[in-house]
This record gives C-alpha cells, sequence and structure tokens, in this order.
C-alpha cells in the first residue's frame, strides 16, 4: 500500500518560509565560499608547492608550537585562576572585574596598544629600559622567536579571562559537601584538587582545551596584529600565513593553506561533537 | 484563506525579487574605479576633481573606491579571481608586483589604441615600461597605462646633524665613508648630545615593503651589478654579479647589526621608514620619493592643524629636511638612480572597458594628469616631458633635486626587461636575503647564493 503523504499544515510552510532567508544567507555566505575555495585549491599542484615552501613548513611548526604551548599553558592558568577567583574576599571580586577586561574589550585596539607598547624604538617597555640601562631593549616583534612568543603571550592574556569563566562555572558546580568530607579525612589543599577537583573537572578541561583548539586553529588577530607574520614572513601561523599567498598573487594557494589546517580542525570537532552528544 | 494569503504574501515576494534584481537596468551608467589612497589629500582632492569632471562629460556615475598600499593587491587578486574586477586600477605597486605578470597571462586589455596617438608626449623610459609581453598572444603591447615616476633620494634632518657636532659640509662623499659616518660618528654624538634613542639610518627591510627592494637594488647598482640583458637574459651566474650582490648586501645589512637601524625596520612596511624620520628616531633614511618632504608641505597649509603646527611644518620643509642624493660609488663613479614608472591597469574581464578606455584618455590630458601627479607634492615625478618642464619643479630645493635626479638620465627595473623579476619582487627576495643575514644569523655569501638560485628558479 503506498505511504499518501500528509500535506503541509499552514504551520510548517510559514516555518518552512521562515527558514528561507537563513538558508539562502547560509549557501550564499557559507556553504558557496567553501566548497569555491575547496574548488580553487583543488588541483595537487598547490599542495607540492606549498610543501617546498619553506614558510609554509614554518608556519607548520609555529601553529604546532602555538596549539601545544600557548593552549596548555592557557587553560593550566585558567584552571587555578579558576581556583583563585572562587575566593569570596571583596578585593578578589574587584580583581577580577580588572582580570575579565582584555577579553571584555575588541581584540583590534588592544592587541594593537600591545604592539605599540612593545615597539622597540619608541614603544614605552624599551623607552623605560633605556632610561635605566641606556642601551636598547629586546627587539620584542622583529626577532621570530621572541615575536612568536609575544604574539602567545598576547593570545593568552586576551582569552585567559574567558577560559577561567568557564573553569570557574565547572568548579561551582563541584558540592561542598565533597571538600567537607576531605577535610574531615585530614586532605590538605593539593589532596583536595587532585581527589576532589581534578576528577569533577576533567571531561570539562578536555572539552574546554578541545575547544580551544579548535579556536586558536582559526585566531587570525593575536599573530596578524601583533606581529604581520613577520620578520620575514617567520612568525606566521597557518590561520594568518592565507594572506601572504594573496599578497603572492598566489590565490590557490592562499586556500590551499586553509584546506591544509583540516586535517588538524576536523578531528577535533568531531571529538568535539561527540563529547557533545553525550 | 490562509492559503491566499501565503500565495499573495509568495506572490509579493517573487514580485520584490524580480524587482531588486531588474534595477541595475533602469539605473545610470556606472564606472567601477579603484585607486590607490593617496598620501596627500592634494592628491586625492586632484583626482575626485577629474572624476568629477569626467561624470560631467559623460554622464557616467563613477564608483571610486580607494585603498591602502599593502591591500591594493590582494584585494585586486581576489576581485580578478572571483570575475569581477574593477573597470580601471591604479596601484603604486601594481607596476613592482603584478603588472607585467598579469600582462604575461593575459588577464589586462590592450590599451594600444589609447597611447599610441599620445606616444610623443611621454619621455624616454616611460611608455616602454609599460610595452608589455602577452603569453597568449605571444606579442608586446601596452598592457597598462603609465601615470607617474619615482626614483630613490636620501633625507637628512639637518637639525638633528647639528645637535650631533656636525654641518652638512662634513657628510664624505665617497660610498663607505658616507655610510659610516651616519652609522657611528652622527648617531654616537646625537645620542651623546642629547640622550634621546635615535638612529643613524633609517635602512627600510621588511618583506612586505616595496621601499626595501628599491632601496637595495639601488645599492646593487652601486655595486655596477647588471642582473639581466636588454632581451631580458639572465646574468646572475657572471660571478662579478655574485661579488657585487655580496658587497650590496654586506653594506646593506652591517648597519642594522651594528645597531645604527631601528630595530623595528626587518618589519617595516613603506610609510614606516617615513613615520620613523618625522619622529625623529632616525637622522637619515633614504626613499624612493620625496614623500617625506612632501608630508610636511602638506601640513603648512593644513587648515586641521594649529598655527604652531603649521609653522613648525614650514620650518621642517623650508630649513630643517634636506634632500640630496647617494654618495658616489664604491668605485668613485657618480651614482646612476633607477626610476619606477608607476602603472594602472584595465583588465581584460573589466565589465565596461570601453568607458574605462575614455576615462583613461581623459584622465591622461596635461589638464587632468599634471594637477593629479602635482597633487602628490614632488612625490612623483611626471612621465610626461610638458609635465617634466612644468615651474612646480623648479620651487623649492627639494623638488628641484628631484628634477636634476630625473634630468641627469635614469635607468629602467629589471623587471621591464624579465617580467619574472615582478615575482622576485613580490616575493621580495632582497628583503629575504636581508633577513637571513640580520634573523637567521646565515652568512650574507650563503644568502646571496640562496638569493641567486632563486632568482633562476623564477626567472631563468
Amino acid at each position: 500500500m503506498s505511504k499518501v503523504r500528509r500535506p503541509w499544515t499552514a504551520t510548517e510552510t510559514w516555518g518552512m518560509i521562515m527558514l528561507v532567508p537563513y538558508v539562502l544567507v547560509f549557501l550564499a555566505f557559507v556553504l558557496y565560499p567553501v566548497l569555491y575555495g575547496f574548488w580553487l585549491a583543488r588541483a595537487p599542484s598547490n599542495y607540492v608547492e606549498l610543501y617546498h615552501d619553506p614558510i609554509f613548513l614554518r608556519a607548520v611548526a609555529n601553529t604546532l608550537i602555538f596549539l601545544v604551548v600557548a593552549i596548555n599553558v592557557k587553560m593550566l592558568l585558567a584552571l587555578f585562576l579558576s581556583g583563585f577567583f572562587l575566593n569570596e574576599r571583596w578585593w578578589v571580586r574587584w580583581l577580577s572585574v580588572l582580570f575579565i577586561l582584555p577579553w571584555a574589550v575588541p581584540a583590534i585596539p588592544t592587541i594593537l596598544s600591545v604592539r605599540f607598547m612593545l615597539n622597540p624604538e619608541w614603544g614605552l617597555v624599551n623607552a623605560v629600559w633605556f632610561r635605566l640601562t641606556f642601551e636598547d631593549g629586546p627587539n620584542w616583534l622583529n626577532e621570530p622567536w621572541l615575536g612568536l612568543t609575544m604574539a602567545m603571550l598576547v593570545h593568552i592574556w586576551k582569552s585567559l579571562p574567558f577560559w577561567t569563566l568557564m573553569m570557574l562555572t565547572g568548579r561551582l558546580a563541584i558540592s561542598k559537601d565533597l571538600y567537607e568530607a576531605a577535610s574531615v579525612d585530614g586532605a590538605n589543599g593539593w589532596q583536595k584538587f587532585r581527589f576532589v577537583t581534578w576528577p569533577s573537572m576533567q571531561t570539562l578541561y578536555f572539552t574546554l582545551t578541545i575547544l580551544s583548539m579548535i579556536w586558536t586553529l582559526g585566531d587570525f588577530n593575536s599573530v596578524y596584529l601583533l606581529t604581520g607574520g613577520g620578520p620575514a614572513d617567520l612568525t606566521h601561523v597557518l590561520a594568518t600565513l592565507g594572506i601572504r599567498y594573496l599578497r603572492l598573487d598566489q590565490i590557490e594557494l592562499s586556500l590551499a593553506t586553509v584546506v591544509c589546517a583540516m586535517p588538524l580542525v576536523l578531528p577535533l570537532v568531531y571529538i568535539m561533537m561527540k563529547r557533545f552528544s553525550k | 484563506m490562509r492559503r491566499t494569503v501565503l500565495k499573495r504574501a509568495l506572490l509579493l515576494g517573487a514580485t520584490a525579487i524580480f524587482a531588486a534584481s531588474s534595477m541595475p537596468a533602469w539605473s545610470a551608467e556606472t564606472l567601477t574605479v579603484w585607486w590607490v589612497k593617496g598620501f596627500y589629500r592634494s592628491e586625492d582632492e586632484a583626482l575626485y576633481k577629474a572624476i568629477k569632471a569626467f561624470e560631467e562629460k559623460t554622464g557616467v556615475t563613477i564608483e571610486l573606491s580607494q585603498y591602502a598600499i599593502q591591500d591594493m593587491i590582494p584585494k585586486t587578486v581576489a576581485a580578478l579571481d572571483s570575475g569581477t574586477p574593477p573597470d580601471i586600477a591604479y596601484a603604486d605597486s601594481y607596476d613592482f608586483q603584478v603588472g607585467a605578470k598579469w600582462a604575461f597571462e593575459n588577464r589586462l586589455e590592450d590599451l594600444t589604441d589609447v597611447l599610441e596617438p599620445m606616444k610623443d608626449r611621454f619621455d624616454e623610459n616611460t611608455l616602454s615600461t609599460t610595452y608589455l609581453y602577452n603569453d597568449t598572444t605571444k606579442e608586446r603591447a601596452y598592457y597598462s597605462f603609465p601615470l607617474k615616476r619615482q626614483t630613490m633620494h636620501i633625507e637628512i634632518w639637518s637639525d638633528m646633524l647639528k645637535e650631533a657636532g656636525f654641518e652638512e659640509s662634513d657628510i664624505p662623499q665617497d660610498w663607505e665613508g658616507f655610510w659610516n659616518f651616519w652609522c657611528s660618528d652622527a648617531q654616537d654624538g646625537y645620542r651623546g648630545a642629547t640622550g634621546q634613542r635615535a638612529y643613524g639610518i633609517g635602512q627600510p627591510m621588511g618583506v612586505d615593503s616595496t621601499d626595501s627592494f628599491f632601496s637595495f637594488l639601488t645599492f646593487a647598482d652601486a655595486y655596477n651589478v647588471k642582473m639581466v640583458d636588454d632581451e631580458g637574459k639572465l646574468l646572475v651566474d657572471d660571478p662579478s654579479v655574485r661579488d657585487g650582490l655580496i658587497g650590496a648586501l654586506t653594506d646593506y645589512t652591517a648597519p642594522y647589526t651594528e645597531g645604527c637601524v631601528p630595530p623595528s625596520a626587518t618589519s617595516w612596511k613603506d610609510p614606516d621608514n617615513n613615520v620613523a624620520f618625522h619622529n625623529k628616531t632616525t637622522l637619515m633614511t633614504h626613499n624612493a620619493t620625496i614623500s617625506i618632504a612632501g608630508k610636511w608641505f602638506d601640513d603648512m597649509t593644513n587648515p586641521a592643524l594649529t598655527e604652531e603646527e603649521r609653522d613648525t611644518a614650514k620650518t621642517n620643509y623650508y630649513e630643517l629636511i634636506r634632500t640630496r642624493g647617494f654618495p658616489n660609488k664604491p668605485d668613485g663613479s657618480p651614482m646612476v638612480y633607477r626610476s619606477a614608472v608607476k602603472t594602472g591597469v584595465i583588465f581584460e574581464q573589466s565589465k565596461n572597458k570601453e568607458r574605462a578606455k575614455e576615462f583613461l584618455a581623459f584622465l591622461l590630458q596635461p589638464e587632468n594628469l599634471q594637477p593629479y601627479v602635482e597633487g602628490s607634492l614632488g612625490r612623483w615625478f611626471p612621465v610626461t616631458k610638458d609635465g617634466m618642464e612644468s615651474p612646480f619643479w623648479q620651487e623649492d630645493p627639494h623638488r628641484k633635486s628631484v628634477y636634476d635626479q630625473f634630468k641627469a638620465g635614469t635607468v629602467t627595473f629589471e623587471f621591464t626587461k624579465n617580467w619574472k623579476f615582478t615575482i622576485l619582487n613580490n616575493e621580495n627576495v632582497w628583503a629575504k636575503a636581508m633577513n637571513r643575514v640580520v634573523n637567521e644569523n646565515v652568512s650574507v655569501e650563503d644568502a646571496v647564493d640562496e638569493m641567486i638560485a632563486r632568482i633562476k628558479t623564477v626567472a631563468g
């Protein structure tokens, strides 16, 4: 017996009509550009050329350093700072307001202000340095490894409040009874963290770390606004390298760079989705 | 009832979409123009005036978009790739970095019918640089249009030099003595006298900067380096070329490693050596236009500034800043300067090519081109014989210096003979070599060998 299709109700029809603008926008501004980008980057020769470009390999290395060092430092700091901000003293409350500012303020002015401060000739830091020592201070943004370190520090400083806040919500969900029981058993601070806090926070910590990795892979601002990928393109990460190829009139390589980040991003997204579906 | 309302709503929506999509058909004819943002108000105002006159003459509406120099190529590349380039475009960096490449790839419109009739108006070594090779037609033609040109100058703060304990007459004229003077005598003298952390030389070294390769190639000229012959064939296997490049790269990087150049110079973009000079962070800089002096000339008449600021600008322009040429070459002979002709393009994919050509012909008329070039306050030099002889170039020592340099004769860039040098300029192999030396401790010889290898790979 053939199945008779039920006609749409007016509510369903209106729902579909309401959905049309979103779908059109999504198709035009998300799906089409992404697919077109993949299409432009499809030639295997692009990837061969990228592989032979020392700047690309350097950018991959910088990206991995960023992921491993910056994220772990940031998440560990967030984990411990969240414990500090649990403190209910009045000055800690005030401090938390100041602490959240770097994250709350838009990226461009904050990172540019750091860039101006670190300018080796007329920046605040080296001006003070010269007044004190009559020597030129470090070349903060124009030596490759120092520049990358500064970019990582800016990234950490800018996003640390957000992750601390996330960890704080996780900590607040832990029952106080567990800590009271641990105190009765004679546990010290470290033991409370090790046997109560960490087991309760573990899942959240890993989920946030993966989420942070996905976002960091796409973090254009920290590097581009601070060092511009310089000196000599040596501080680029995959998120900023594309713009270099665009400048070199090589749009296919620019898009291939983005595609190269996929093996890093997709597994993370997959793990993330699995965690959320549990 | 509900369904009727629904049908009407859908019909109304469809009609609206159809009407919206049909709108351009009813609107006036437009011409899309992309132009680099000028350094000075007067430059942009002259362009706006020419645009307005063209609109009045033709009834065509010009949609002008202006971008910073470093954004022009990425934006144009993206537009070309999506099949929606502007009808006509100009950027200060097209000639160096993409023009000849686009011509080779058949991306540009042949402008012979516009430029041929006015051929005699152009000075030597100007129009010829737009006569580019197209690999599809296997022929050369005028694939870009010349607007203005530039060459290399040296800018000095005479008051800082005085504070350092020297007169202008103390500046040596020999190559080695000249650079040593700024690096040690002038810098040490100024720091000792003022306690200020200033640097002797503003040496552009950024990979994203056209100044860095213009300056470096001028150093290479000082060592008589000839990388291509007149047919565009590479000469880099000649040992004397390698020796010359080693000499040039040694002299270019030594001031940086000796602490006589601002540390941030390795990341400088085109405006940054100007900024460093204006802030009196450097006593001297070399620059491929007199935009540094021009900035103060512009400030002199800027109503947005205070009278005190305008007076300071006047003092800086007429009394404190000096424009001059390079010292003699290491072999003792006088410098011969290279000149870059700044070019614009009409794309093969442009939607309104005929109007774009009409606008080009209009813009190249003396009454439009001369105010535009002179609006840059001496930063750019005319490409036409009439423009060169304008009284404007005799009005003060800065412009006179530019005029004299051009009148003495100039040479062209390598990319005018071998288009693949635009790729090398775009990659900036020259600044990369500098950075290999100063940032990665590679020897000058090895950096030059890497540079030569890359030149052979790209342009061989």
